[in-house]
């Protein structure tokens, strides 16, 4: 069940100036997320933002009972999560939207998982997940430049398989488009028996073609603004190919590629 | 001990609500949206996002964007149409004991005569409001709120095609509101909903491109509040009389006491059931703990700051 939980900050961890994780202490959201989801994010009393935002749950470590966000400041919203003390309070509301599907996924097989940015913020929980079921994946990480991959030493240990890092230009890893990188991979003979992915919308229409050429059963996490989080306000649509639109928050944000239609 | 709990009734003319604060159209869904957060039986009553005879898609995407204390949206009334809601929503909403208020819209004065005409025999409605106040579509909405003669026009139709309490939610943006106020109700309007939201609209610095698809939007929440509140001022000065639901920016059980001195019988809480989605059911609450204290009952703060 969803709720609005009341949670002080326990621990912030500064990756680079504006990229950060920040964790709280939330024990029944802890229990109660899955990865791919998401949480409506309040700093109260304040009128800037008006909104909550939209973060990915990045991490749960449910025997402590903490939630961990990856963020980078871009607006109102994260400045005012970058700003908050350690003790200070969030309004987390969640859980929310649906899950990346694990399940299905035989033991000892192998997965993709490719973010762009800060699109990797909710894959740590995604790989505790591979683990727990003996699925490899191989994350491919790319960024502009090597500032945004300051985040990849949160995946130290965590990742399941092989960690392929890029860049736009070259400052670390392969130069290139992640899904360049990615394409190239798949080129030489890599097979995966799925493909996850997160990051702009840019990137999932280069990947979409990718894994629909070779038939890769894919799942975007998807983000659009969000004014609720919780199928309420209508805000959050993206241009379906089953009808008019899908509404991200509740149907989403974990979407196949065949569901986005990409030409709207 | 037995809790004794004040009476919190309100009458707006043939509606009996068992208390003063309502959720408004397009901020909450179909209700089931909030069975996590709120009992939606204990609310006065809810109004349903705007229903249409058939299933409407809404605008493209992006359809909001935050601005100072509140935000802007053309979600252009995207709902599932009058059939899937009496019988997939309505069946639920009466379940739990939901006060369901059917809020409907159309492009054309027909198209609200027969969505109301559907939806007449329907059993669990308490009474219907029409918008005739929303932005964000090309055709009707707005532009029947907006004319005092199209107004008169459409609700004396609607009138004598249901016995149901009508509600009519009118437009801020109308050019004279006290005229529109007067049209719906020597029409036959038997309670008035102010107000919708104010055209607004809002431009990427870096892009100069509208951040709306639709271009223009409307503005709602805690900005807006204090001309809400002078307009239903306004009404209920040049209307005594007419039961009034304020609607605008409320967010807290001050904002509801202001709208029910300002003339208000009931509220709406609108946008606020975004960011906090169970502030509908903590303002019953704390409205019941607060005439309690003070020996009020929510009638007799309507128009204090008239008399």
């Amino acid at each position: 069940m969803k709720s609005d939980h009341r949670a002080p900050l326990v621990r912030r961890r500064t990756f680079a100036p504006g990229l950060f994780s920040v964790t709280f202490h939330a024990p029944e959201l802890a229990r109660a997320v899955a990865p791919g989801q998401f949480v409506m994010l309040e700093v109260p009393e304040r009128i800037r933002p008006y909104l909550r935002r939209a973060y990915s749950v990045a991490d749960v470590e449910a025997s402590r009972g903490e939630v961990e966000f990856l963020v980078r400041t871009i607006g109102p919203g994260t400045a005012a999560l970058e700003s908050l003390p350690e003790g200070g309070e969030a309004g987390l509301l969640g859980p929310l939207g649906n899950t990346f599907s694990i399940g299905d996924l035989p033991r000892g097989s192998r997965v993709a998982v490719v973010a762009g940015g800060i699109g990797v913020a909710p894959f740590p929980l995604l790989f505790r997940a591979l683990a727990a079921a003996r699925v490899a994946g191989d994350l491919f990480f790319g960024g502009r430049n090597v500032r945004e991959l300051a985040i990849r030493d949160r995946f130290a240990g965590v990742v399941t398989g092989e960690t392929v890092l890029s860049t736009d230009d070259g400052s670390l890893g392969e130069r290139g488009f992640v899904t360049d990188v990615f394409a190239r991979r798949v080129d030489a003979g890599a097979r995966y028996a799925r493909l996850y992915a997160c990051g702009p919308m840019p990137m999932f229409a280069a990947l979409a073609p990718i894994a629909a050429a070779r038939g890769m059963p894919a799942e975007f996490s998807t983000e659009a603004a969000m004014g609720c989080g919780f199928g309420a306000c209508l805000g959050c649509v993206i241009p379906a190919t089953d009808k008019a639109f899908v509404v991200t928050c509740v149907e989403g944000p974990i979407l196949a590629p065949e569901r986005i239609r990409w030409n709207a | 001990m037995e809790r004794v709990t004040a009476d919190l009734a309100v009458q707006l003319g043939p509606l009996s609500l068992k208390n003063p604060i309502l959720t408004a159209s397009g901020t909450f869904g179909y209700g089931l949206e909030f069975t996590d957060f709120v009992d939606l039986a204990c609310l006065g009553g809810i109004c349903t996002k705007g229903l249409s005879l058939n299933p409407h898609a809404g605008n493209v995407p992006p359809r909001i964007c935050e601005t100072p204390a509140g935000m802007l949206n053309a979600i252009g009334l995207q709902n599932v149409g009058i059939e899937a809601f009496l019988t997939e929503k309505l069946p639920k909403l009466k379940e739990i004991g939901v006060t369901v208020i059917a809020n409907v819209w159309g492009d054309l004065e027909e198209d609200y005569v027969t969505v109301v005409q559907a939806l007449e025999g329907a059993e669990g409605l308490a009474a219907v409001e029409l918008n005739i106040s929303c932005p964000n579509v090309e055709k009707g909405g707005m532009l029947f709120g907006n004319s005092p003669g199209l107004t008169a026009s459409l609700v004396a139709r609607v009138r004598r095609a249901t016995r149901r309490p009508l509600i009519v939610k009118l437009s801020p943006n109308a050019p004279d509101l006290v005229e529109s106020a007067r049209a719906a109700r020597d029409a036959g309007a038997d309670v008035l909903s102010l107000v919708n939201t104010f055209v607004g609209m809002a431009i990427d610095p870096e892009t100069g491109r509208p951040l709306l698809s639709f271009g223009t939007g409307g503005l709602s929440g805690p900005a807006i509040k204090p001309l809400a509140v002078r307009m239903v001022y306004q009404v209920a000065k040049a209307l005594p009389g007419v039961p009034l639901m304020g609607i605008g920016g409320i967010s807290s059980l001050a904002d509801v006491l202001e709208f029910l001195a300002a003339g208000a019988t009931a509220v709406q809480i609108g946008t606020a059931n975004f960011r906090d989605p169970g502030i509908s059911g903590r303002l019953v609450r704390e409205l019941e703990t607060s005439c309690r204290e003070r020996g009020v009952t929510p009638s007799s703060i309507t128009g204090r700051a008239l008399r």
